[in-house]
């Protein structure tokens, strides 16, 4: 099967600071992927570089046989993905009912609105603590009822592709399996995600196969289970980069 | 095959399973090994550069000496504590080369020998009997875990006399054998003089590794044994057995690509040559914790074959030509350094080692090294029962070092055996 995403050598820029240094990485149609790694190490980054955040930099990223050289965010989601961005980043003074309906906003403006509504009982089937809080403002929401407004909202442009970048952070260990099954239950309904977690273990648990980053390279791939068992990664799982283990080995 | 994806896979995806194993091997390298970090800062290229599997032209070569000079962990990207095997292999000079395995690596050489012995259609109502000289003992433990995941029953590698081992082969009933050319000749042999038929038996596949086989030897086999011969390409030193394999086509050996990236060189001029044509065989490791190889010299005639498989694998084809484009010889599949045995000389005997003279001899189905040493006033200041008994240690140490049956002979100066 060929890959759903493709990235080859992907390099990205901050000004003259290069913060991802040629990476390479690839999903498949349905998978989970988890990029795991230290703050900094680039993964981030590797998701604005998709979903049209950044825009200063090269290599490939192939998405579906199309190129995403050049597109804008809207244009990114438009092709079919959406992003659910670290710390959340929802509209607190907006009720979550207007929360849901921007995340559609590129699909309303083409008059999809029937579609739209589907979107949107999909997603309170999804989570239906949103629907009872339709018309509270996305402020006064717990954490865990604001990752899966972020969430929810990204699925009203009905992506293909999801893109997560540390929804686990700052939740409760029962809330992160919560959001974690929520993905199992999304790819069951035909999404491909990948999830930038600093969490690894919560990460691994959940997907296919992995990539861990360093410094803005990778230095392992594989599935998830030959991760979550490598020394490697419990290393970088515990925060801790390979020179800094090694000098306490030494 | 179960879980075997790979060969599903299409040649886009293959190229960028490729690439992304490549790189992350190079990044993981260039941080934790420093002998890699500084060769790779000598030739002006760093990890991020490789950008293709053809970048990999821009590294330097790995070669059998640099395992002798950073001897013994000094290549190892892992900490020691992350290893689960070492394993040590004659080396080219002084050290042995000496290779670790992480769990995942040997969980690694398990998927390659599983898919190397699926293609060979070994299958869990199998007898699989291992008869290895001591010297492949590492290849034995390989293909007896993967035959042991696959539900196969494995008769593991053993020292046992040529006799023993027919008594086995026979009495319990083995029906596929992974051996050396020189013994399932021998085997073969012994069946034609003794006529036994193909029901005495119940052998029905022999695996041959370790050294390549001439099609007529080959076929001598097959006839006289009753069998269908397949074989496997691999390194006795680092890191296995079945980098490649055959398939039922039997026409070239199939690389295991997910795990290793091949090249053809010129071994005179180092460049790389373009797509089918013959010269050495070049691998770097893609998926190796522990002891990675970056473009590894491995003295190995081959060829990239070009045109696809009849059998339909995505994995791409070498003709292995048998011959060395280095200075080893082969003694049923273990590399010997001609310097390796020169130096044990020297430093054992009163000898000049330019002036011996060796070679691969076979013995009734086990090769052995001979090893031709001139006569010199030196051997003389003894007496011939002190002469005796120095060669016979010497051939001890030998045996030892190298891994293989050793004879060593006196000759007058000026023969060369």
């Amino acid at each position: 099967m060929e890959s759903m995403l493709r990235i080859r050598n992907l390099k990205c820029f901050y000004g003259r600071i290069m913060a991802v240094k040629g990476i390479s990485l690839s999903v498949k149609q349905g998978e989970i992927i988890a990029l795991i790694g230290a703050n900094g190490a680039g993964k981030s980054t590797l998701m604005e570089a998709v979903s049209g955040i950044l825009r200063a930099w090269t290599g490939e990223i192939v998405f579906e046989g199309k190129s995403l050289k050049g597109m804008d965010p809207p244009a990114v989601v438009r092709n079919g993905i959406s992003l659910v961005p670290e710390g959340r980043l929802i509209f607190p003074p907006l009720s979550v009912y207007d929360n849901l309906r921007l995340g559609a906003y590129t699909r309303l403006r083409q008059r999809a609105k029937e579609e739209v509504e589907q979107s949107m009982e999909m997603v309170t089937s999804l989570f239906p603590i949103l629907e009872e809080r339709f018309n509270q403002p996305a402020g006064t929401l717990s954490g865990g009822e604001q990752q899966m407004l972020a969430i929810g909202r990204s699925l009203m442009a009905k992506p293909r592709l999801l893109l997560l970048d540390e929804p686990s952070m700052g939740l409760a260990p029962l809330i992160v399996e919560k959001i974690m099954e929520v993905l199992e239950t999304l790819r069951r309904k035909g999404l491909t995600i990948v999830l930038v977690e600093q969490n690894a273990l919560a990460a691994l648990e959940a997907a296919d196969r992995g990539y861990v980053f360093e410094t803005g390279t990778v230095v392992l791939e594989g599935k998830a289970d030959e991760l979550l068992s490598d020394q490697n990664v419990k290393r970088a799982y515990l925060g801790k980069d390979y020179e800094e283990f090694d000098d306490e080995q030494r | 095959m179960n879980n075997d994806d790979f060969l599903g896979y299409s040649p886009e995806d293959k190229h960028q399973l490729q690439l992304e194993r490549l790189q992350s091997t190079l990044n993981r390298a260039f941080r934790q090994v420093s002998f890699h970090r500084q060769r790779m800062k000598a030739a002006g290229v760093e990890p991020g550069e490789i950008e293709s599997a053809a970048d990999v032209a821009k590294l330097p070569f790995l070669e059998r000496a640099d395992f002798n000079e950073h001897y013994p962990y000094e290549l190892f990207a892992v900490p020691l504590r992350d290893i689960v095997r070492i394993h040590t292999a004659p080396g080219t000079s002084r050290n042995p080369t000496v290779s670790g395995y992480t769990a995942q690596d040997l969980s690694n050489w398990r998927h390659m020998t599983r898919r190397a012995l699926s293609a060979a259609s070994v299958s869990p109502s199998d007898i699989l009997q291992i008869a290895f000289n001591p010297g492949l003992a590492n290849w034995g433990r390989d293909f007896k875990d993967a035959a042991e995941d696959m539900g196969v029953s494995v008769i593991p590698n053993t020292w046992l006399s040529t006799d023993k081992q027919f008594m086995v082969l026979r009495d319990y009933k083995t029906t596929v054998l992974v051996t050396s050319p020189a013994f399932a000749l021998q085997l073969a042999g012994y069946m034609h003089r003794m006529q036994v038929g193909p029901a005495a038996l119940n052998l029905h596949t022999i695996i041959i590794a370790g050294e390549k086989i001439s099609d007529e030897r080959r076929k001598t086999i097959e006839e006289q044994a009753f069998v269908t011969c397949w074989l496997h390409y691999g390194l006795n030193e680092v890191p296995g057995p079945t980098i490649a394999f055959e398939c039922k086509a039997h026409d070239g050996l199939h690389i295991n690509e997910d795990h290793f990236l091949a090249e053809i060189i010129d071994p005179e001029t180092t460049q790389v040559l373009p797509a089918g044509q013959a010269g050495e065989l070049v691998l770097t490791t893609l998926t190796t914790r522990a002891f990675p190889l970056i473009r590894f010299r491995t003295g190995d005639k081959a060829r990239i074959m070009e045109a696809p498989c009849p059998c339909g694998s995505p994995l791409a084809r070498i003709e292995w030509f048998g011959q060395r484009t280095d200075d080893i010889m082969k003694v049923d599949g273990v590399n010997i350094h001609r310097q390796q045995v020169q130096n044990i000389l020297e430093e054992a005997l009163p000898v000049s080692a330019a002036q011996v003279n060796c070679r691969v001899k076979d013995d009734n189905g086990r090769n052995f090294l001979e090893i031709f040493l001139p006569m010199n006033e030196e051997f003389f200041s003894d007496e011939i029962k002190e002469i005796e008994k120095l060669l016979r240690k010497t051939e001890d140490r030998l045996r030892e070092d190298l891994g293989v049956a050793v004879a060593i002979r006196l000759v007058e100066k000026g023969q060369s055996g």
